[in-house]
């Protein structure tokens, strides 16, 4: 069903919807040597046609990089052809697809993986790489099932080049699965929207998309996720809670060398997240997040992340602070993301922020002179 | 004691004829809910544009798309922002229960993330909507008990025939300390409304100016909220309204608030 009233349109008359932005964004080390970290601009169109109940939908960014040379040109972000009815929802091509509750974490959202190319200093919709794929979705008024197959898979992307400031090291990264039919992933996903709660049962059978580090090579390996989650309102909290079984994970080896490479590790590892957000008024939110991952062997078992969301409107919505810390609890490292976002029209947005890095130990430490200050301009369409 | 019998006779008839005055009588009370119970078709389209005016004439604009669908005493709302650009694609999903107590569900999808967030049913009603003069509250429907009600006078205002009625929050937490609303008894919808703050100072005036009646329902067309103590104000212009469209329960569901307009 088109949700438009039969008066207000001719169902099989063509509708062609346009929206985007131009922005540029710019940051500088707030350390020694002070170089830019980041500067680049880029145009991102989105273009929606529907006639009836089929559609087809583009995202493409046209992007000039000043830092990351090879980063400058035409990038397809997505596209996809739909079918949508009353019940009925099918789409069929490159598409981000996510799943779960949880802010900024990865728990049984693994289908659409991550740009890691700047790390996190980018916006979050932005870092996710879509995938090719075929969605299908059938829904009720308080249920839904999506089954999604995904013939050739789509993984991180990992700045390995020491010219990038964002640069994880020079880690060879092994070659990704071949394009075969029994490498493609499939899943499907059980949703519940009921008065009260929400909450979700998933299965996954995919790769770990992030290469996992064995005999000094990242690698991929084949793994199936079983996961749930629900978000319950009370009040002016909701909680949220998600937990995923990824079974027969491959996990890092170090201490293994290339002789022993068929030997590689993989465990069970179950991962747990509860957050909780607050709607306190007067246009304030919090929201924090801890999650929690254990693997059944090895030396590092036990692993936690937590999240830390706080913002605030002002000037009658045209001023949005907010600050939204990583906090790697293993290993006491933070990165935290302060920005001020000012409305100076309908159309144009200035950001100022600064990036904060800190870590001794664990995945921040490689960023630990990272942190930068960053303004960005956006004009919206 | 034929005589008694009369009296008493006369008095009963006299006390019934007093009694029935009384139960004809209107309250506060049965205003608003006429108000509430006024017709407005089973479903409902429309098209908002709404003006934020700043004390020195400068101003911003925000565009929404809504349906609603009443399910018995219950109603399910679908809402897009279609402009400006930066928000243009977010998407409301609620369920208002009429229910005293029971929460509404809400949902909030942002095409950005990809993803849809339940959010609290009870947080935002009486925050302001998006930055304009209006709360959450005034754009959605208020239960008829969760303020006590009034009827002051009956007076012409604007050139309609009102009642005037004066409305103070059970809860004490609301913004507003009491509100008096003029309603036209021609249409049942207020031609003015004013909110006094917290110290009764007048804070808000709402002007609903233009009404007209679409497919025989009466529909606002036009109305205003100022504050008039910062003088900002916000104007709600409707345009296509549309009632009993063909719209199933279908529409008010996660999936497609995530498909989207």
């Amino acid at each position: 069903m088109n949700p438009r009233p039969a008066l207000a349109q001719d169902e099989d008359s063509l509708r062609v919807g346009v929206k985007g932005f131009v922005d540029t964004y710019h940051a500088v080390r707030t350390e020694s040597p002070n170089d830019w970290m980041s500067s680049r601009t880029r145009v991102r169109g989105e273009v929606t046609l529907e006639k009836g109940h089929t559609g087809a939908f583009v995202s493409a960014n046209l992007v000039y990089n000043a830092i990351l040379k090879d980063r400058t040109g035409f990038q397809l972000r997505e596209a996809y052809a739909y079918y949508s009815d009353e019940h009925w929802d099918l789409r069929a091509g490159r598409q981000i697809i996510a799943w779960g509750v949880a802010d900024g974490l990865r728990l049984t959202d693994i289908i659409s993986p991550m740009d890691y190319t700047e790390f996190l200093a980018q916006d979050y919709d932005d870092i996710r790489i879509p995938v090719g794929g075929l969605r299908l979705r059938y829904s009720r008024e308080k249920w839904s099932f999506e089954a999604v197959a995904i013939p050739v898979s789509s993984f991180f992307e990992l700045p390995t080049d020491d010219k990038n400031p964002w640069s994880v090291g020079p880690i060879p990264i092994g070659d990704e699965p071949s394009h075969r039919l029994c490498n493609m992933e499939y899943g499907g996903r059980l949703s519940f929207f009921l008065s009260g709660i929400d909450f979700s049962l998933s299965a996954l059978h995919t790769w770990n998309k992030m290469p996992v580090v064995c005999a000094g090579m990242g690698q991929y390996r084949r793994m199936s996720m079983l996961g749930a989650d629900c978000s319950l309102p009370l009040g002016r909290f909701v909680l949220r809670g998600e937990v995923a079984e990824y079974l027969d994970e491959l996990q890092p080896n170090e201490e293994s060398s290339i002789v022993n490479y068929p030997l590689s590790t993989r465990a069970a590892a179950s991962n747990a997240l509860l957050g909780i957000d607050w709607y306190a008024g007067n246009d304030w939110s919090l929201s924090a997040q801890y999650a929690h991952k254990y693997v059944a062997s090895g030396d590092h078992r036990n692993t936690g992340l937590a999240t830390f969301r706080i913002s605030k409107d002002l000037l009658r919505n045209t001023l949005a602070l907010q600050s939204f810390a990583y906090i790697d609890v293993t290993n006491g490292g933070i990165y935290n993301r302060l920005s001020a976002d000012y409305a100076l029209n309908d159309q144009l947005h200035a950001t100022l922020g600064y990036d904060f890095f800190h870590a001794d130990r664990g995945s921040f430490m490689v960023y630990d002179n990272n942190s930068e200050v960053f303004v960005k301009l956006k004009y919206s369409f | 004691m034929k005589k008694v019998l009369l009296i008493a006779a006369l008095l009963s008839i006299v006390n019934c004829q007093l009694s029935i005055g009384f139960a004809q009588k209107l309250t506060g009370r049965d205003v608003i809910q006429k108000v509430k119970d006024r017709p407005d078709g089973d479903t409902r389209y429309g098209e908002m544009e709404l003006t934020l005016r700043k004390k020195n004439g400068t101003t911003r604009q925000r565009k929404v798309t809504s349906w609603a669908m009443d399910e018995g005493k219950d109603t399910k709302k679908m809402m897009f922002f279609t402009y400006p650009g930066d928000v243009k694609g977010t998407g409301f999903l609620t369920w208002d229960y009429d229910q005293i107590g029971k929460e509404d569900a809400k949902w909030l999808y942002l095409p950005a993330m990809k993803k849809t967030r339940r959010i609290s049913g009870s947080s935002s009603k009486t925050d302001y909507f998006m930055g304009t003069d209006f709360t959450y509250d005034d754009m959605g429907s208020r239960h008829v008990d969760e303020d006590k009600h009034q009827l002051l006078r009956e007076e012409v205002k604007n050139g309609h025939k009102c009642w005037v009625v004066e409305s103070v929050p059970v809860d004490k937490h609301e913004i507003y300390s009491r509100k008096v609303s003029w309603i036209r008894q021609d249409c049942l919808i207020a031609a003015h409304v004013e909110y006094y703050d917290k110290l009764n100072k007048l804070h808000r005036v709402l002007t609903i100016s233009d009404v007209k009646q679409v497919q025989g329902f009466w529909t606002i067309q036009k109305m205003e909220m100022k504050n008039v103590q910062t003088e900002h104000s916000t104007t709600i212009v409707v345009k296509n309204s549309q009632y009993n469209v063909k719209v199933d329960k279908s529409l008010f569901t996660v999936a497609k608030l995530e498909k989207g307009l």
